[in-house]
């Protein structure tokens, strides 16, 4: 039963493995505590398994737990409060075919992680989720603010944005 | 670059994401997914803690009340320090139902707020301390009596004790304004955020800055 109940949970991570992957990318800055990370919110996520609510898509449940288990590591990491011993070394993650990468790809992709990385934790999280194309309403239910709300402060963040890009 | 075009790189970044990214399941299966919540764990068992230290302390003064109820002085101060204990006690217990809320299947400004409520717990207590101010001659009496036996009432001059009374009553109004004021809304005032600072730390400050901005973000 126990075996099964791995199976589903491994595979259900499968099926949404992008999301802890790009929340962890976000929220630590520092790559050698990624690992952590990413252990802390598949942990977060095995412990209530049993307790998801089928009301949400899986994804927007999933995207709860690893903002908020994120958020909570983002802000002990700034305060220096981050044990990196209490994990296995390994990555969860690998990424296969990496010459086939397309490198120009991967500059435009870091000026916009840099751009998302002077951002407060909260519109972090708001302009992850925008760029993911989640809908308003999903968006409102993960962050647990009015869809006005979500639709005042995307316009905000997408006038950031594009002085950011104007000259790029 | 426009936003549709920096859109549609995202989209072209996440396809190869598809492609490239790989789960290592027997990593997963690896892990301790029993571990518990180390952080929570801790601070709930401190607040427990808390809890019981005040109820002990309740219970005693409430004895102390009832054993000294024909001296007016000591059950009026047993009262005062009694009343100070019942509101220290609700805070603990308000903080442990505050940490057992905490799941963080639930959105996310729901839970940051609760968190930062329990790491913001020192200014609770630095607050309930500040009040006490006007009324600390209280605990004084009430410790000297209870652990030494010592009345220090009846040595006391009735002119000192009505001139420290008045005194006292003239602290009510300026010491209530300033226990307003030290909240979370105030620290763009200097003077609060220096004296929330240098009396609870940085990590009960830090916490209440990120009280502020979910506010902001939330309305």
């Amino acid at each position: 039963m126990k075996l099964e109940k791995k199976q589903k949970f491994i595979s259900t991570l499968d099926a949404h493995k992008k999301i802890i992957y790009k929340i962890v990318n976000s929220y630590c800055p520092n790559k050698e505590n990624r690992k952590d990370l990413e252990q802390e919110i598949i942990i977060q996520l095995w412990n209530t398994f049993d307790r998801y609510d089928p009301q949400y898509k899986y994804s927007t449940w999933m995207y709860r737990i690893a903002l908020n288990v994120a958020i909570s590591y983002y802000r002990k990491e700034k305060k220096g409060l981050v044990k990196t011993d209490f994990y296995n070394e390994e990555s969860v993650y690998t990424i296969a075919d990496e010459q086939e990468y397309d490198t120009s790809l991967d500059i435009n992709i870091s000026l916009l992680q840099d751009f998302i990385d002077k951002l407060n934790v909260l519109n972090k999280a708001m302009l992850l989720l925008y760029l993911e194309e989640k809908s308003y309403e999903e968006i409102a239910a993960i962050l647990g603010i009015t869809k006005t709300n979500v639709a005042t402060k995307i316009s905000r963040l997408k006038q950031q944005l594009k002085k950011e890009f104007k000259n790029r | 670059m426009k936003l549709t075009e920096l859109k549609g790189l995202v989209r072209k970044h996440d396809n190869q994401l598809d492609h490239m990214l790989q789960l290592n399941s027997e990593t997963i299966k690896k892990i301790q997914l029993q571990k518990p919540q180390r952080n929570i764990n801790t601070t709930l068992r401190k607040r427990v803690f808390e809890v019981i230290c005040f109820t002990t302390f309740a219970l005693c003064t409430g004895m102390y009340i009832a054993a000294n109820l024909e001296q007016t002085h000591l059950v009026v101060s047993g009262i005062i320090v009694h009343l100070f204990t019942l509101v220290a006690l609700i805070g603990s217990i308000g903080q442990v139902v505050l940490l057992k809320q905490i799941d963080y299947s639930k959105p996310i400004v729901e839970i940051r707020k609760k968190i930062e409520l329990v790491n913001a717990h020192d200014l609770f207590f630095f607050k309930l301390m500040f009040l006490s101010a006007p009324i600390w001659w209280a605990y004084a009496l009430v410790a000297l009596d209870f652990i030494l036996g010592f009345d220090l009432f009846i040595y006391l001059d009735a002119e000192f004790i009505n001139r420290y009374i008045i005194i006292n009553l003239l602290l009510i109004l300026p010491v209530a304004w300033a226990f307003n004021k030290l909240s979370y809304k105030n620290l763009h005032v200097q003077w609060v955020r220096n004296t929330i600072g240098f009396f609870t730390g940085s990590n009960t400050k830090k916490a209440l800055v990120f009280l502020n901005e979910i506010e902001e973000f939330e309305n």
